[in-house]
């Protein structure tokens, strides 16, 4: 009982991760390789959560939709909304530059959210939307938790694929090279503009598919799960502590910071009751202070973006034949 | 070396002991909104469901003499964090059954991903939504408070039996205040009023001038606030008073908090009603009352009642259904059906000598009689309480 008990945990832990995980590559892709900074994730994990919501759930007096289509299409619907909003987004915004572009996210990310609670006839409000058809939601709690860990899974290698890909292609080392001399990308002749917007786009698609899986998880989804403290910020930890620029480093920096925000609690309840429940409150604060401390002692992150590869001709040819080849 | 061993002994005897104290510990979880948006009523909240745990073990303790223990976890009122805390109570800490959490939306999504897959009961003293009612639970999810669309509803029909046909509505945008809003309305216009203006307002601002400047443009004279009176709606409250935009104030449960009249003044209050559950056996509510007096709580905080008779209800359902966790579900709904004898906030005594005894059991508790319908829902009974003297007395019961 108690080995089952701690399966379940650990499962319900790695869904977690994996959903966060893919929350954290889709910022790698705006922050880490194209040097976007979007501080409105949960802007998009709203628009990627609610999207599959409506398309999927069944019909309610609340909020929109009763379409009950397939949860396939709930996810690309998601990924397309998600993308689809990020678009104007990007057209306004991505004119500013670093921390102007930080202020506008954020204040896109807060529309969105109180579009969402305010909004009623579209999202149900602050009542949320419920009955959100789960992926082998039918079976025991452990099996149907396992079932939705292989589907988590398969779609953050998949993901994870995908990027290493496309970041590895051309297409990434012109990105960077966006990122990291905009002046001589210019130069180049490359449109800066345009590209940026595709990185953003491709980010917040992915981001949207991250909270379509949060909401299928839970069965329902609202407004107080995009909370920017736990939707944005989080994430920002966990890419920064990870290492932004390096795929690997988010996946690492997503699971280390949730293993300690989860398990800690153990280690905190160990004390007397009266101290253990002071000590819920400095959890919040031990985040932070790793935060502070890794940008003081290890500001690339745990595993930081893989150097060099523009100064090593052979690897640069070799990958630029892959890209060609493919 | 003797010193050695002796203390050896020792230490194995005082582990041995202490693992057998533990054994014998009968867990229950209690899922708080510790961080996050409502800190500020969390404490009381779970310091009342620790004084209802207090009593149980004072009085003999659970099942034959067991320790009940609480196990407190952080929900920090949002899905993300909820889910992971009930997780660990769950399935690590082996709870018998689940005390929250306190905000809907983390009630809906523990109950969907984690306690009615792990067939564990869940009983909130604080989620107040309507959806809350037809999740899809086997029937293992309850709740102390009423459903918001209860009291909403019960307000506008009185408010129209008492003549009041035309009123304006400010109500905070959370899921209290929008749900207790919306149900209040479609009745309000359903039988016959007509709501002159109706706006949400964010918490935390420091002028509501201009949102009741546009509510009252409707030229309605009462002013209806779903809010909380010891945060935003005292704001408004004032504000509304100060600058005449309304004559009579009508107030939710969230607004009959003595920081009303602590700030504004009694004499200012004359128009102003606000509605609140009331238990139609008073004596639970002032046994709680004295109760949690003595352990330094201030009994008027928000949802400490509800809180208390949460994990009461949770202890009586413990019991009654042996410990099992399987059968917790049945148990708590059998402990407070209007059916049998009453127990009142405290008496664990004699509800165990009286479940001992194959007697059914009636749960009175401290925020009303309780009484859960096939939903796991409270109907709840509310009154209207005006302001007299420095304090709220009831001016009449809501239908």
């Amino acid at each position: 009982m108690e080995l089952i008990g701690l399966l379940n945990y650990v499962v319900y832990m790695a869904i977690f991760i994996g959903i966060y995980c893919l929350l954290a590559l889709g910022l790698n892709i705006q922050w880490g390789f194209s040097g976007l900074f979007n501080a409105g994730i949960a802007g998009f994990f709203a628009v990627g959560a609610y999207t599959s919501a409506l398309l999927t759930a069944p019909e309610s007096g609340v909020h929109l939709g009763g379409f009950q289509l397939p949860v396939v299409v709930g996810w690309i619907g998601a990924m397309i909304a998600a993308g689809a909003i990020a678009w104007p987004i990007g057209k306004v915004c991505l004119r500013f530059r670093s921390d102007y572009l930080a202020i506008a996210t954020i204040g896109v990310a807060e529309i969105i959210r109180l579009v969402v609670k305010s909004e009623g006839w579209m999202t149900g409000g602050a009542r949320g939307v419920n009955k959100i058809p789960r992926p082998f939601g039918d079976l025991s709690y452990l099996y149907s938790q396992l079932a939705y860990l292989a589907l988590v899974l398969a779609i953050v290698l998949v993901v994870y694929w995908a990027i290493e890909r496309q970041i590895s292609a051309p297409w990434g080392r012109m990105m960077r090279g966006i990122r990291d001399n905009e002046d001589a990308a210019t130069a180049m002749g490359k449109d800066i503009k345009a590209r940026r917007l595709e990185a953003f786009i491709f980010g917040a698609a992915v981001m949207g598919f991250g909270g379509a899986l949060f909401a299928h998880f839970n069965r329902s989804i609202t407004p107080e799960a995009i909370d920017p403290m736990i939707a944005t910020f989080l994430v920002w930890i966990m890419l920064i502590l990870g290492g932004s620029g390096n795929n690997r480093g988010a996946l690492l920096g997503v699971a280390v910071v949730w293993i300690i925000w989860s398990a800690s609690e153990f280690v905190t309840d160990q004390f007397p009751t009266e101290f253990a429940i002071k000590a819920k409150y400095m959890r919040v604060f031990i985040i932070g202070l790793l935060l502070q401390l890794v940008l003081r002692f290890r500001p690339e992150g745990i595993l930081p973006e893989p150097q060099g590869t523009a100064s090593s001709p052979e690897v640069k040819t070799t990958q630029k034949q892959e890209g060609a080849a493919e | 070396m003797l010193k050695k061993i002796a203390l050896a002994a020792g230490l194995f005897s005082a582990t041995a002991l202490a693992s057998n104290a533990v054994q014998a510990d009968v867990k229950v979880g209690v899922l708080g909104g510790i961080s996050g948006p409502i800190a500020a009523m969390a404490p009381p909240m779970l310091e009342s469901a620790k004084l209802a745990i207090r009593q149980v073990n004072e009085q003999g303790g659970i099942l034959g003499g067991q320790k009940l223990e609480a196990v407190v976890g952080d929900s920090a009122c949002n899905p993300q964090n909820s889910v992971d805390s009930a997780t660990k109570l769950v399935n690590i800490e082996q709870v018998a059954g689940l005390i929250g959490p306190h905000c809907s939306g983390s009630v809906l999504a523990v109950a969907n991903s984690v306690t009615v897959p792990a067939g564990i009961t869940l009983i909130t003293p604080s989620g107040t939504s309507p959806e809350i009612t037809g999740l899809e639970d086997k029937g293992q999810v309850f709740r102390t408070v009423p459903s918001d669309d209860f009291q909403g509803r019960s307000l506008a029909r009185t408010l129209l039996n008492l003549g009041t046909k035309k009123v304006a509505v400010a109500y905070l945008n959370n899921d209290y205040g929008s749900g207790l809003a919306n149900a209040f309305k479609v009745e309000f216009e359903a039988t016959g009023g007509e709501i002159a203006g109706y706006a949400a307002h964010e918490e935390g601002k420091a002028s509501y001038r201009s949102n009741l400047a546009e509510l009252s443009r409707g030229g309605a004279d009462t002013l209806v606030i779903f809010d909380y009176g010891d945060g935003t709606g005292l704001t408004i409250l004032r504000q509304a008073l100060e600058n005449g935009f309304f004559t009579n104030f009508v107030g939710g449960d969230g607004m009959k908090s003595d920081a009303i009249i602590r700030e504004l003044g009694a004499e200012n209050l004359t128009t102003f009603i606000a509605s609140s559950p009331v238990g139609e056996a008073s004596n639970s509510l002032e046994l709680f009352n004295k109760a949690y007096v003595a352990i330094g709580g201030n009994p008027d905080a928000i949802f400490a009642p509800n809180s208390y008779d949460a994990a009461f209800l949770m202890a009586l359902a413990l019991e009654k259904a042996g410990g099992k966790a399987a059968k917790v579900s049945e148990a708590m709904a059998a402990v407070s059906n209007g059916q049998g004898e009453a127990v009142l906030p405290g008496e664990w005594k004699k509800a165990v000598e009286l479940i001992a005894a194959g007697k059914d059991i009636n749960y009175k508790g401290a925020s009303g009689d309780l009484n859960f319908d096939n939903a796991g829902d409270v109907p709840g009974s509310y009154g209207l309480f005006k302001v007299e003297g420095d304090a709220f007395a009831l001016q009449q019961a809501l239908n």
